[in-house]
């Protein structure tokens, strides 16, 4: 193998697929990244931990053609140290060592051979449904970080992806959130799909799809357990995660007694101020949501912590129906505050100990449901 | 140098009863369980303690001693109401008030500028003044031996028949020489059986206590050794808390017969678990922090902790947290048990996030729920789990 490319591109790719590296496996050629010539004109890197893989192609002029795979940190944090300037990489087939040539600096670097590294799948696309990746990212935005961080449900760490005719949606939950986002696709699939997919994949698949303008096409084929995302440059393959997700929508509260509407941004910001004192306590915040006659309503965000102090924060809002006051772990109010685009936001609540509702105001394709915490 | 108070309300139930019912000054009475359902004497009045009767005795013994004794099942409500009346004059002069039951309480007076007794008198004077109790006060440079004094200063009334009123003062320097007399059992934390052993060898007072050499606490003992020689010499730095800084709570139980059998142990554990959530569930109160402590027979003590993802007032979340960490402290036939403890601090509030749907925690939270209202109803023992069901007779 003797490639030559650019410091830049290659540190791009790198930092694309670093982060499916496993430094800890028992399997060693895990914490490396396969390095292989793809053609006269592009390289393919790569790296899997056996349940997220991530390749990316970048371009080279390939001489020569060859593979190898070499230590993730080594490789990363010396090409992060290299000028910008062409990389010259040559592979001593007989050592497996690989040396990588830049400005005055010239390394050699052990590496294991490629056909330890565990084969990636290749894709059959035609199948596949096409999206935009500025879309898709953005419901991924809106959806996984709804996901449960703890393994004692793995079927919670992952979103659920429905594809049913024209359209796509993305569901999460951690039994105290949920968080749906809807789309539409222009090509529907010749048959339905119901997948769950890991929340931490489709986050770095959101990392590296950077260039919105693209299309992605996102693939499963029958009975391999697998979902493969596909770019132009970039390739990412996730496990599935098996099991019964539960049963979202009926969860879902279809009426409500007070319904809420506040500035997005004034919203968050006030959740932002409260959240410095709540963090000390829980993280609770109470919300006593006031109408008054003939004028607009006060949403009053409050925290109070016994080391710490205490905080109350008004916002200004419209408010149809009762007063109602409840209260919310107000990191999750941050969260998804965060990740609404309107600028208006409604809060639809019912009670102190039932779901409420939070939604772009003009936009039906997106909605959270927060479960209160409950104060004894 | 501290000026810490104790105070005890003398005979503090009866003296409420007294106020209700004048008749009963000077006569001998008791408040407490019905003899004919093996009750025992909660508090006895001083004319019935000349007889010998004395509290936590069974009434009906009580009654043998002293046949005129009258008996009153108590009123409660009357007694919180005259500890909180009591307790609220005692904050007049400070906030660091440690109250340890309903009618004894530490007071850190250290910033006052007038002396231990003068203050100690007119607490005692304001007491008897709005709420015509008596009380009895132990003063001194720290909290072990201003409780001490206080505990010597109202026996010393013993057999008089009448409250003690007894105000004790034990200057600073003069710790060593107020304790040197005194049996070594009226120190905390030493009861019968670590009296017993150490009346094996000769050390019968707390001068002789503090005479003994360190070694030989130090191997009889353990670490706990060297803490019984420092309290011997009146020596005491633990701070007065007030009840919001209660930062933890706690049950340990010590086994009359040192214990090497895990299912037993297991099976404390989770009476232990329970009795902290219990605790946690009154106090509307939940913990991020659970601990475990185990002393073998050779008093070397362990403890092991775990900070848990959601703060928690659930027996079951408590006893998996400590099995988990009994387990990693466990080597079977490894050695045998003395005490074991379940703690959990890092208390606040109680709030707990609500669930989307029904699971397994939210199923135990209402199952526990309607256990403690039993409970609360008809007393700890009317429930409990399927396998501590007491073995047939």
């Amino acid at each position: 193998m003797k490639a030559s490319v650019s410091q830049q591109h290659l540190a791009h790719g790198l930092s694309m697929v670093s982060r499916a590296v496993s430094p800890r496996s028992t399997l060693p050629v895990l914490a490396n990244v396969l390095v292989a010539t793809d053609g006269e004109d592009r390289l393919r890197l790569s790296a899997t931990n056996l349940e997220l893989g991530i390749t990316c192609w970048i371009p080279a002029h390939n001489a020569e053609q060859g593979s190898i795979t070499v230590p993730a940190r080594t490789f990363v944090d010396l090409i992060g140290a290299l000028p910008a300037e062409p990389v010259q990489m040559t592979l001593n087939a007989r050592t497996q060592t690989l040396n990588v040539r830049c400005g005055g600096s010239n390394t050699d670097i052990k590496g294991i051979d490629a056909n330890e590294f565990p084969p990636m799948p290749v894709p059959d696309l035609s199948d596949g449904i096409e999206l935009k990746v500025a879309d898709f990212r953005e419901m991924i935005q809106q959806v996984a970080f709804a996901a449960s961080a703890e393994e004692a449900r793995p079927v919670l760490q992952g979103v659920m992806v429905t594809v049913n005719g024209n359209e796509i949606s993305l569901a999460a939950t951690d039994g105290f959130r949920i968080s749906v986002r809807k789309s539409a696709v222009d090509h529907a699939p010749s048959r339905p799909i119901a997948v769950i997919i890991p929340a931490r994949a489709l986050s770095e698949l959101a990392r590296i799809a950077a260039d919105g303008e693209q299309t992605l096409v996102m693939a499963v084929p029958n009975g391999r357990g697998q979902v493969i995302f596909h770019t132009k440059d970039s390739e990412l393959v996730s496990q599935l995660i098996e099991g019964n997700f539960p049963d979202y929508k009926v969860i879902i509260p279809r009426s409500f007694k007070t319904h809420t509407i506040l500035t997005t941004a004034a919203f968050l910001k006030s959740c932002k101020q409260a959240e410095i004192i709540a963090r000390e306590s829980n993280n609770v915040v109470r919300l006593s949501i006031k109408p008054q006659e003939g004028q607009p309503g006060q949403v009053e965000i409050s925290a109070q912590s016994e080391q710490t102090g205490s905080a109350e924060v008004q916002v200004d809002a419209t408010i149809d129906g009762p007063q109602m006051a409840i209260a919310f772990n107000v990191r999750f109010l941050r969260e998804v505050l965060d990740v609404i685009k309107t600028p208006s936001v409604a809060l639809e609540c019912n009670a102190s100990n039932t779901p409420a509702l939070i939604k772009s105001v003009g936009d039906e394709d997106f909605l959270h449901v927060i479960m209160p915490m409950h104060l004894g | 140098m501290r000026k810490i108070l104790h105070l005890d309300l003398d005979a503090f139930f009866c003296a409420v009863e007294e106020l209700q019912r004048p008749e009963l000054h000077g006569k001998p009475f008791a408040v407490g369980g019905r003899p004919d359902s093996r009750g025992v004497v909660s508090s006895c009045s001083y004319a019935a303690r000349v007889f010998g009767v004395r509290s936590a005795m069974p009434m009906s013994r009580a009654l043998r001693l002293c046949p005129d004794l009258t008996v009153i099942t108590g009123n409660y409500a009357a007694y919180s109401q005259a500890s909180h009346q009591v307790m609220d004059i005692l904050r007049r002069y400070t906030a660091l008030l440690e109250q340890i039951s309903i009618d004894e309480a530490f007071m850190d007076l250290s910033d006052l500028p007038r002396d231990g007794r003068a203050l100690a008198q007119e607490i005692q004077a304001a007491i008897q003044r709005e709420c015509k109790l008596p009380c009895s006060l132990g003063v001194a440079a720290n909290k072990l031996v201003a409780k001490i004094a206080n505990d010597f200063g109202k026996s010393s009334h013993r057999g008089s028949g009448t409250y003690p009123n007894a105000i004790t003062v034990v200057l600073p320097g003069q710790e060593a020489s107020f304790l040197e007399k005194l049996p070594a059992q009226s120190l905390w934390g030493v009861g019968p059986k670590t009296g017993a052993r150490l009346a094996e060898f000769g050390i019968l007072t707390i001068g002789q206590l503090a005479q003994a050499p360190a070694g030989l606490l130090q191997r009889e003992f353990g670490r706990y050794g060297e803490e019984l020689a420092l309290r011997a010499r009146g020596i005491d730095d633990s701070p007065v808390v007030t009840e919001h800084d209660v930062k933890s709570v706690s049950q340990e139980v010590t086994f009359d017969r040192d214990v090497r059998d895990a299912d037993r142990l297991h099976h404390k554990l989770r009476e232990l678990s329970e009795q902290v959530g219990y605790r946690l569930r009154q106090d509307n109160l939940t913990a991020s922090t659970v601990r475990i402590k185990i002393r073998w027979d050779d008093f070397t003590t362990l403890t092991r902790q775990e900070t848990l993802s959601q703060t928690t007032d659930q027996d079951g979340v408590i006893y998996g947290t400590v099995l988990r960490l009994f387990d990693q402290l466990w080597l079977p036939e490894q050695r045998l048990v003395r005490l074991v403890g379940v703690g959990v601090s890092g208390l606040t509030a109680h709030v707990h996030q609500l669930m989307l749907w029904d699971t397994p925690a939210e199923k135990e939270r209402r199952l526990l729920d309607a256990v403690d209202t039993l409970r609360a109803r008809y007393g700890k023992k009317i429930l409990r789990r399927g396998l501590e069901k007491p073995k047939n007779k």
